[in-house]
């Protein structure tokens, strides 16, 4: 019988990518921020998660990554219950996923190469390799001159485009985005979507929470409001 | 890149950004096994010189009269009844009055005019090492003290009686010492560590997030520990020699360390010592580790 670590160590098997069934989460004293969500994202799938500031996008984000636990109900990533994993079976996983949160998680007294290779280097890449990720990366989001900078002297936006250069560094599997151009203009904006478009294409699963329309609007993809804790609506983007 | 070049470039990290509080927790280490080692050294040099006093041990039993053959061999068997003896001399008056004058060697015409007789007949009795220690010393120095005849045992008591009170306060100063001085470096390298945790909460939290496994994490914490035991041992053990040397050297020629052979720890003792040190250093940061990292 396979055991789970070793699982665990398999490139992620099947379609489904994300299943949640009835999820629920709620914060003390009586705070309901998500209730019965269900919902699953196939694997290979860029799907949008939208609503107003409140609505429970980052809360929902935080359960996939196990960051929180959820109340009640059943999260699945890649088929296995997340919130069972521990240990060495939970980092393995976690290294699969890429997640570039809200805020940013940078460490500010280090460079902006230190931050991106941190992800890189958990999983014990070769320092060559995590070199030139990095530069390959800040080469696409136009950070090359930031290289060697702590990410406490960039601004918000360029600080916003380190922790998504971080989240996509390991080159994940599963990748989840919490406002990704919240503090960028349309071109960078536009360059950003790139980034992540280029890695959906090469088989990464995203999960982008946002309340731009402008990134999801003209997609083909799959679209899920929160309104108030629970789902509003399913729906695909207008390009066809 | 492979778990140990992560760690050590991860240890490398931390000792760089808390490299004030790690010299004082070294330093710390340091004086501790400093402390306890010299208070062990003069212990154990003690219980050399304890040892070695006792090789010349010898309990001598005046006696009322000289005993005639029958009575030496009576009180010989009585002797050997307590426990088995090294040597059992009985010493004539005429052997007695002989051994002083030969004492006193050119003032010996001082006894001219006294009698042969004049001291009394005596027994030397020399005990089995293993019958060495001050209460056994003093409970057969009491039973020879009843033995039909005798006038008085002597064997140096208010001497020995001091050196083994100085030993046992000694052993106490050691042992409580030794246990404090643990419990100080142990909390100092537990604090320590506690204090890099806390100053590094978000990266720590970030490495979980990222992927990063629990021996990643601790690792590095825990060679934080073994470097401070075994720096702090070595530092500590160098400076008791450094002191050693000296004393040594200032001391040498007549006074009354001479009266004493001092050594310096063996090599075995050494590594204990060091052993011991890296051992309790790692005990403080494991523990810090297991409270504070939460993992």
């Amino acid at each position: 019988m396979e055991t789970q670590e070793n699982l665990v160590h398999q490139e992620f098997p099947g379609n489904t990518m994300i299943e949640m069934i009835k999820v629920s989460r709620s914060y003390p004293p009586d705070i309901q921020a998500l209730s019965n969500i269900s919902f699953s994202v196939e694997t290979g799938e860029m799907f949008f998660l939208i609503g107003r500031s409140g609505a429970g996008k980052t809360t929902l984000l935080k359960l996939i990554c196990n960051m929180e636990m959820p109340s009640n109900g059943l999260i699945e990533v890649a088929g296995y219950n997340i919130n069972s994993l521990k240990g060495k079976d939970l980092a393995l996983l976690r290294q699969r996923i890429g997640v570039a949160y809200q805020d940013f998680k940078l460490l500010n007294d280090r460079t902006v190469a230190e931050n991106i290779a941190i992800a890189m280097e958990v999983s014990y890449k070769k320092p060559r390799a995590i070199r030139q990720r990095v530069v390959d990366l800040l080469d696409q989001l136009q950070l090359n001159s930031k290289h060697d900078l702590l990410t406490g002297e960039l601004s918000r936006g360029e600080q916003q485009r380190v922790a998504l250069a971080r989240s996509v560094a390991n080159s994940p599997r599963l990748i989840l985005v919490d406002e990704p151009t919240g503090n960028l203009d349309a071109t960078t904006t536009e360059k950003v979507m790139e980034l992540l478009t280029r890695q959906n294409k090469a088989g990464a699963t995203i999960v982008i929470a946002t309340h731009d329309a402008s990134i999801y609007e003209n997609s083909n993809n799959r679209i899920m409001e929160l309104r108030d804790g629970v789902i509003h609506s399913l729906t695909r983007g207008n390009a066809q | 890149m492979n778990f140990w070049f992560a760690v050590i470039r991860q240890t490398g990290r931390n000792l760089r950004q808390t490299w004030s509080s790690q010299l004082m927790t070294l330093l710390t280490v340091s004086l501790s096994v400093l402390i306890f080692a010299f208070f062990s050294l003069i212990y154990s040099n003690m219980i050399g010189a304890g040892d070695r006093l006792s090789d010349e041990l010898s309990l001598i039993v005046y006696l009322d009269d000289e005993p005639g053959p029958a009575m030496q061999e009576q009180l010989r068997r009585k002797i050997q009844n307590f426990d088995d003896v090294e040597a059992i001399r009985f010493i004539s008056r005429e052997d007695a009055y002989q051994r002083f004058a030969d004492q006193l060697g050119e003032d010996s015409d001082v006894l001219t005019d006294m009698p042969k007789d004049f001291l009394p007949a005596s027994i030397e009795i020399i005990p089995l090492k293993s019958l060495r220690g001050y209460n056994q010393i003093k409970l057969f120095s009491e039973y020879l003290d009843k033995l039909p005849g005798t006038e008085k045992v002597q064997y140096g008591q208010e001497w020995i009686e001091r050196f083994y009170h100085f030993i046992r306060l000694l052993t106490i100063v050691v042992t409580l010492s030794g246990a404090l001085l643990i419990l100080t470096a142990t909390f100092m390298v537990a604090y320590t560590i506690r204090l890099t945790i806390l100053g590094r909460q978000d990266e720590l939290e970030l490495l979980k997030l990222v992927g990063a496994t629990n021996n990643y994490i601790q690792t590095p914490f825990l060679i934080e520990g073994i470097l401070q035991g075994l720096m702090g041992s070595v530092t500590g053990l160098l400076a008791l020699f450094v002191l050693f040397q000296w004393i040594s050297i200032r001391f040498t020629g007549p006074g009354i360390l001479n009266l004493f052979q001092f050594d310096f720890f063996s090599p075995g003792i050494l590594i204990f010592i060091i052993f011991a040190s890296i051992s309790l250093c790692s005990l403080g940061s494991y523990t810090s580790i297991r409270q504070f990292l939460k993992i």
